[in-house]
């Protein structure tokens, strides 16, 4: 019997562990310095070691092009490989990536047409047989990729090359996400052949090649002398490291040993302003919901289900969880999809009308245990929070903060908490609202009554062109989430991250990686 | 039993030995059985939120978990005494390939501290007996005494307030070793965490020695020497020294073995690169191959250094040689 690797098992790990920041206390003047973020930019200047701090990593860190566990590993994937296309900083879908241009022929049909003159890192030229063969490494099950699920839709023994530059892809059910999915950091390119950190050679066609690579330590990469795009990248080196803790993170960047750092505490925005050093404050899609198994009593009456999302006081939330650094949710998720129905009215907390459903669903005296750990910051202080907000409507909440969470109860859980990044609303309803989704811990949709013909309309929304009807689809799809659904989804969190006065180009994004895609791959960042 | 309790020093050696090799037995039961403990399936905890049916019955496999829990106990134990400490579930690699490098990193980081903090608290310590009730025993007592109750993880971010970020400029904040580089390789990042330790250590060791100073110099036999005539620097070093180090070795050795585990704080705050760190890692990944070996190891070396204090007492000990 073979040993199964460690890291083959890791199929499908969308979920990334973010150590929860310790935000200890870290001196330092408490002057509330004016810093402008966005400083003149200035004409983009060759040179430089550019090192990054990164937290949530271990002895598990991997390479590849395509899979990632830990944050470092994001750090370190975009540094060397690049998808065929790329969202932009608003979170909308671009041709600047490896595709020149693609097209949905018919609702079970895309072509790619391929950027020519595009090199690999060996100085190999990026051709059709080169996306054909990372498209199926990514659909191989036994590769146990992070984006497998998503290539379920895709009839991969069926992609076609037209010519070198040209591949057919066919479906095998319509499907209107394949663009935002070409676009996922875990769908990046790889050359014929191509095997992860340490069974083969770390080729991608992005800016920087991989020098040295030590798992829970640091990789460095240097310069793609081939780079396709014209006077990028600017540095000379990236050298990530990884980090225990945000306290070590901090002092290093303030202490000059890094130069820009992923999840700054909330707490230590104004230390780094008073340092003339600066916050990175982006809007992200991200979130945590408290989620209500639709099935498990008591949260199969829809009625509780309605009554805990008028417990929520959000405000007050984004105050005590995120220290303010978000914006509102309205129990939907995707808020940056141009089909988010913004039209829906925003929930807020009324406790009389939550005491009446209760009361009308016979639960006037109701108990129930909220499950959590520490998987991703705040989620155990989410947790806490509803617990005592939940309290003036007479509802007794025991919060359960299990390490292992993930590995004993996760998805078989009446109520938890969990953590989610950015998405396009119909690849997040893939991942976490159908009946054989990977993380769906509502359990909706229902299997009977209203709301139970929402698979139906998630394949008419995947089958439609016409992206007006499509969006009308989608708006009937939250409907039902809205009304009938099990998350309460209080917030979209910001991400923070930090860094230093001489780092340039750096501007918030929609996305769901730190740091502006991490200065995109390294390369739309310099030292000033 | 008299014969065995006869035979001088190496004799007594020989006997803690073996002593100590049962503990480290009753220890490996223990470690294993609190590790196999954890709540939950392991297989589980380490695949989080990726388990799947299939991936969990894989990852079973190649931990032996679908085998009885004796025998597994067993296959560990006789990998254990072959040096083979078996993989890393994490990392893929050979627990002992993993372990080597920042087992030297952290071998540095508590030898330095005790060659700095040993002299220096010994050194303080007999100056504040000997000139007891005297300004630098009341400012030596009280600084010692604030010291002693501030928690390493504090001393650290001081001193990183202090040095590195705030204050001054001057020290590396964080001491990441890179790979393949050594420690005293870049000296300067071994400066704060070696302080903190030293200030975790330094004032126990001060302490016990003042006290254990202060009562041989009151003792009969120090009266004798000086009515002697003898000059006081022989009465010192001669007379008072040796007997006031006895019950010190015993602080030294157990401040050196919580050196070895609580380095695990020290490492984080400096994000230093070594066991203490792993071990917070394999913890965090549920790398029981790993956490089994550091438990071991800081047991192994919780065991050595005791006997070693017990040596070192009854060396400089004569009374207590004779009895033996």
């Amino acid at each position: 019997m073979a040993e199964v690797s460690r890291r083959q098992l890791f199929a499908g790990a969308a979920g990334l562990t973010v150590a929860g920041s310790l935000a200890a206390a870290c001196g330092g003047k408490s002057t509330s310095s004016g810093t402008t973020p966005g400083q003149a930019a200035g004409k983009p200047k060759r040179g430089g070691n550019f090192r990054l701090g990164v937290t949530g990593g271990g002895s598990k860190d991997l390479f590849d092009g395509q899979n990632i566990i830990t944050k470092p590993d994001q750090a370190r994937l975009v540094s060397a490989f690049e998808t065929l296309l790329l969202f932009d900083d608003n979170y909308q879908l671009t041709t600047n990536g490896l595709a020149e241009s693609y097209t949905q022929d018919n609702p079970k049909q895309y072509t790619i047409h391929l950027r020519q003159g595009v090199e690999f890192q060996n100085g190999k030229t990026m051709t059709a047989d080169d996306v054909i063969y990372s498209l199926q490494r990514i659909a191989t099950k036994a590769n146990g990729l992070t984006g497998f699920a998503a290539t379920a839709t895709i009839d991969v023994a069926g992609i076609k090359k037209l010519d070198k530059y040209t591949v057919r892809i066919p479906l095998k059910t319509p499907d209107a996400t394949i663009p935002q999915t070409l676009a996922s950091y875990t769908f990046c390119v790889v050359p014929v052949g191509y095997q992860a950190y340490p069974h083969g050679p770390q080729i991608g066609t992005g800016a920087y090649k991989l020098k040295s690579f030590t798992p829970g330590q640091q990789s460095v990469s240097v310069r793609n002398p081939n780079y396709w795009r014209t006077g990028e990248p600017h540095f000379d080196q990236i050298t990530i490291i990884d980090f225990n803790d945000s306290t070590a993170q901090v002092n290093a960047l303030l202490g000059g040993q890094i130069d820009a750092m992923t999840d700054l505490p909330a707490s230590q925005v104004k230390v780094l302003q008073s340092r003339n050093m600066h916050a990175l404050i982006s809007k992200t899609g991200g979130w945590l919901p408290l989620c209500m198994a639709i099935d498990i009593p008591p949260f199969d009456d829809v009625r509780v289900r309605q009554a805990m999302r008028l417990i929520v006081d959000r405000p007050l939330i984004i105050e005590q969880v995120l220290s303010g650094y978000g914006f509102t949710g309205n129990d939907l998720y995707a808020p940056f999809d141009p089909g988010f129905d913004h039209a829906l009215p925003q929930r807020t907390q009324n406790i009389s009308e939550a005491k009446s459903l209760l009361k009308s669903a016979g639960h006037s005296k109701l108990a129930f245990d909220l499950h959590t750990t520490n998987g991703a910051a705040g989620m155990v202080e989410l947790a806490t929070v509803f617990q005592t907000q939940a309290q003036a409507a007479g509802v007794t909440v025991n919060v359960h903060n299990d390490p292992n969470y993930y590995g004993n109860q996760y998805l078989k859980l009446g109520f938890s908490v969990d953590f989610w990044g950015t998405r396009s609303y119909l690849n997040q309803v893939q991942q976490g609202s159908l009946p054989n989704s990977p993380y769906n811990e509502t359990h909706w949709p229902p299997k009977h009554g209203k709301g139970s013909n929402f698979e139906s309309l998630y394949s008419q929304a995947l089958a439609e062109t016409d992206i007006g009807k499509r969006i009308e689809i989608e708006h009937e799809m939250q409907a039902l989430e809205y009304e009938l659904g099990g998350y309460i989804i209080p917030f979209f969190n910001d991400l923070i991250d930090g860094y230093a006065d001489n780092v340039r180009g750096l501007r918030p994004s929609k996305g769901t990686l730190n740091l502006d895609s991490f200065g995109h791959g390294y390369r739309t960042i310099w030292f000033g | 039993m008299n014969r065995l309790r006869s035979g001088g020093v190496p004799r007594f050696i020989v006997r803690r030995l073996l002593l100590g090799l049962l503990v480290l037995i009753l220890v490996s039961f223990v470690v294993f059985a609190a590790t196999q403990a954890l709540p939950g399936d392991p297989a589980r905890a380490i695949l989080g939120r990726s388990a799947t049916p299939a991936s969990l019955a894989a990852l079973r496999k190649v931990l032996h978990l679908d085998r009885p829990v004796i025998d597994q106990y067993l296959t560990w134990i006789a990998g254990l005494l072959h040096g083979n400490l078996g993989s890393s579930l994490a990392a893929q690699e050979p627990v002992t390939k993993l372990l080597a490098p920042k087992l030297v990193n952290s071998a540095v980081l508590v030898l330095i501290s005790a060659v700095v903090s040993i002299p220096l608290s010994i050194a303080i310590g007999s100056w504040a007996a000997l000139k007891r009730e005297k300004i630098f025993d009341t400012v030596s007592s009280n600084l010692l005494l604030v010291l002693a109750a501030l928690p390493e993880f504090v001393v650290g971010v001081v001193l990183v307030i202090l040095f590195a970020t705030t204050v001054f400029n001057v020290l590396p904040g964080v001491s990441q070793i890179p790979p393949g580089s050594r420690p005293w390789n870049d000296l300067s990042g071994l400066v704060l965490p070696v302080l903190t330790l030293v200030v975790a250590v330094a004032p126990y060791v001060a302490r016990i020695m003042r006290a254990s100073m202060i009562e041989v110099l009151e003792s009969d036999y120090v009266e004798m020497a000086r009515l002697k005539g003898l000059p006081e620097r022989t009465v010192l070093v001669r007379h008072a020294l040796p007997n006031a180090l006895g019950p010190v070795f015993q602080v030294i050795a157990l401040n050196l073995a919580y050196l070895a585990g609580g380095i695990v704080v020290v490492e984080y705050v400096f994000n230093y690169t070594g066991i203490g760190s792993a071990l917070q890692d394999a913890v965090i990944n549920h790398d029981l191959p790993v956490v089994q070996a550091l438990a071991m190891l800081i047991a192994a070396l919780y065991v050595a250094l005791n006997l070693l204090a017990d040596v070192g007492t009854i060396v400089v000990t004569p009374r207590l040689r004779t009895r033996l």
